[in-house]
């Protein structure tokens, strides 16, 4: 069930309402079944994924906290890792891995005679697999206790509204909320509720509309040239930090009405003046998990060669982050290249700081958000095309400088049209989270009820008019 | 070595890893409480650290540690060992 689907505004109104009216000892089982609902949407069948992952890491879980020797402790994450990489392995890189053994064949002149297997990826698997990990993982490291009622544990993996693209929650954070009873608070809930909208702004108004011209550009029909392609790539930037954000947005937006708090995961990534400052704004709880549980330990284990160590790291966290993204090498070069980013600034911090010391500071600080913007803009390109060859074209149509006012009569009147309407709810949207951005003008448009619902009725305006129903379409990390 | 001795011999080594000059330690400090302080540069703590006072952490006990008082406690157990 997409979240911008009439489906899901009947599903949020019905299960939020008999949330409140249902006794705290029923709640448990109410969002339980709402979840499975959920998920059972999209494909019923894999409902039996989720179970298998869900009894092995529950008991993991248990037998972990009650082992008697450390190897023992040790087998039983052993298990639940395997599990659980094991259903990622399959459902998601099986045909990956078997194309580049066919690629491997080829060049030694044999003929690769495993079968490739026909199926869909199971919706947000990378995403609550993780979830599932980091529960079993902070067991293990003994932060956290072993959940013994059963049906609690399966809702913190599958809790509807991070069940499919996150936030990717902690068992600290998530756990003990499910105990708590919450109580229904007027103002929670609306703050909640305007969350969900603003999410739903975002995707519906600017992600959607965007997409129509990201679209046309990535297609090809109507060439490369410098202008194009920057159109292209900038309007797709907007559109993945709208389309992820928002979705994140209703997701906080869709728990805190319910009175439950998931973890920020998107803080003005645009902001960002080095790569690594992005990694910590940008979909913060995978990027604090991959720290977490892969970057550290790894670090911490080569951590006698020096820098290179971190480099190191570095690079193969990315290069796993990546393949979590996508099955596919451009994934992994996106990965590779945001990894060898954060090495340069890591292994450059300090002559940088000492070679630009003298600019002035907003000189400095405008230079540094244009060059990591560009540089995103330019690596999402392997993200989004969607193989090397497309990527290879679009770059080299950065270098074509053919005219665009020539070009832009040829497009059809849909895109001609979401380009200029794009451009201006961009405009809107830019305007609108620089007052978010300020703490002191946040705190006095949310202190003053007049302003707030002239900007909503505004926003609602923007709704109407510019809105993409007609292309409503699915989350971009769905697929993931 | 005394508590106090650890912690200014912290404070040396976290000013030149982190290239700080006002950097100033209390046991209460945190990696939020310090810019430069992140996981890229944590670790380049831990090996200047354990180079400094000549010891070897464990990845569970390096893990463990919440703030500069927690890094101080286990050099220092170290030390006594």
């Amino acid at each position: 069930m997409l979240f911008n689907s009439i489906e899901f505004l009947i599903f949020f109104v019905f299960v939020t309402t008999l949330y409140f009216g249902l006794p705290h000892k029923f709640r448990w089982l109410l969002l339980l079944i709402a979840s499975c609902g959920f998920y059972m949407f999209f494909k019923p069948e894999y409902i039996l994924i989720l179970g298998f992952t869900i009894v092995i890491d529950y008991y993991a879980g248990i037998w972990i906290e009650s082992a008697k020797t450390p190897a023992k402790r040790r087998q039983w994450l052993i298990m639940s890792l395997v599990a659980n990489i094991g259903v990622l392995a399959v459902f998601k890189y099986y045909n990956f891995i078997n194309d580049n053994i066919t690629g491997l064949c080829n060049l030694f002149g044999y003929n690769n005679h495993i079968p490739y297997l026909s199926i869909i990826l199971p919706i947000g698997l990378s995403f609550h697999t993780f979830q599932a990990m980091s529960y079993t993982i902070e067991v293990y490291r003994g932060n956290q206790k072993a959940e013994r009622h059963f049906g609690i544990y399966s809702l913190y993996v599958m809790f509807y509204p991070q069940l499919v693209a996150g936030p990717i929650e902690r068992p600290q954070n998530m756990l003990h909320q499910f105990w708590e009873k919450y109580t229904w608070d007027y103002d929670r809930v609306m703050s909640g509720l305007r969350l969900m909208a603003w999410g739903l702004f975002k995707k519906v108004v600017i992600a959607d509309r965007l997409s129509i011209v990201v679209d046309a550009m990535y297609g090809g029909t109507y060439g490369y040239n410098t202008i194009w392609v920057f159109i292209g790539t900038f309007f797709f930037a907007y559109q993945i930090y709208c389309d992820f954000s928002g979705y994140s947005d209703i997701a906080l937006g869709s728990a805190r009405v319910m009175g439950f708090t998931l973890m920020k995961n998107f803080n003005f990534p645009f902001q960002a003046k080095t790569i690594t400052d992005y990694w910590r704004r940008w979909h913060i709880s995978l990027s604090t998990w991959f720290n977490d549980y892969l970057y550290t330990p790894l670090v911490i284990n080569r951590r006698d060669w020096g820098k290179w160590a971190v480099v190191f790291a570095l690079c193969f966290t990315f290069f796993i982050s990546g393949l979590w993204h996508g099955a596919g090498w451009p994934f992994i070069i996106w990965g590779l290249l945001h990894g060898m980013a954060m090495s340069y600034e890591f292994l450059t911090k300090k002559w940088r700081k000492k070679t630009f010391k003298n600019l002035p500071l907003w000189l400095n600080n405008g230079l540094s958000q244009l060059i990591v913007f560009l540089f995103l803009q330019f690596v999402w390109i392997f993200f989004r095309a969607d193989s090397f060859a497309t990527a290879f074209r679009v770059i080299k149509g950065i270098f074509n400088y053919e005219s665009f006012i020539a070009q832009f009569p040829t497009f059809t009147a849909a895109i001609r049209y979401s380009l200029l309407v794009g451009v201006f709810v961009l405009i809107n949207f830019l305007i609108l989270e620089k007052f978010w951005r300020n703490e002191k003008w946040k705190e006095k448009y949310e202190g003053n009820i007049t302003l707030r619902y002239a900007v909503f009725g505004y926003m609602f305006l923007l709704f109407i008019f510019f809105g993409s129903f007609k292309n409503a379409q699915s989350f971009i990390y769905f697929q993931f | 070595m005394e508590q106090q001795q650890i912690m200014e011999q912290l404070n040396k080594i976290f000013v030149d890893v982190l290239d700080n000059e006002d950097i100033k330690l209390t046991e209460a400090t945190t990696a939020n409480d310090v810019e430069e302080w992140d996981s890229l540069y944590h670790i380049q703590l831990v090996v200047a650290i354990e180079k400094y006072f000549k010891v070897k952490f464990t990845a569970s006990e390096i893990q463990s540690w919440k703030n500069v008082g927690d890094m101080a406690n286990a050099v220092k157990s170290k030390l006594a060992a």
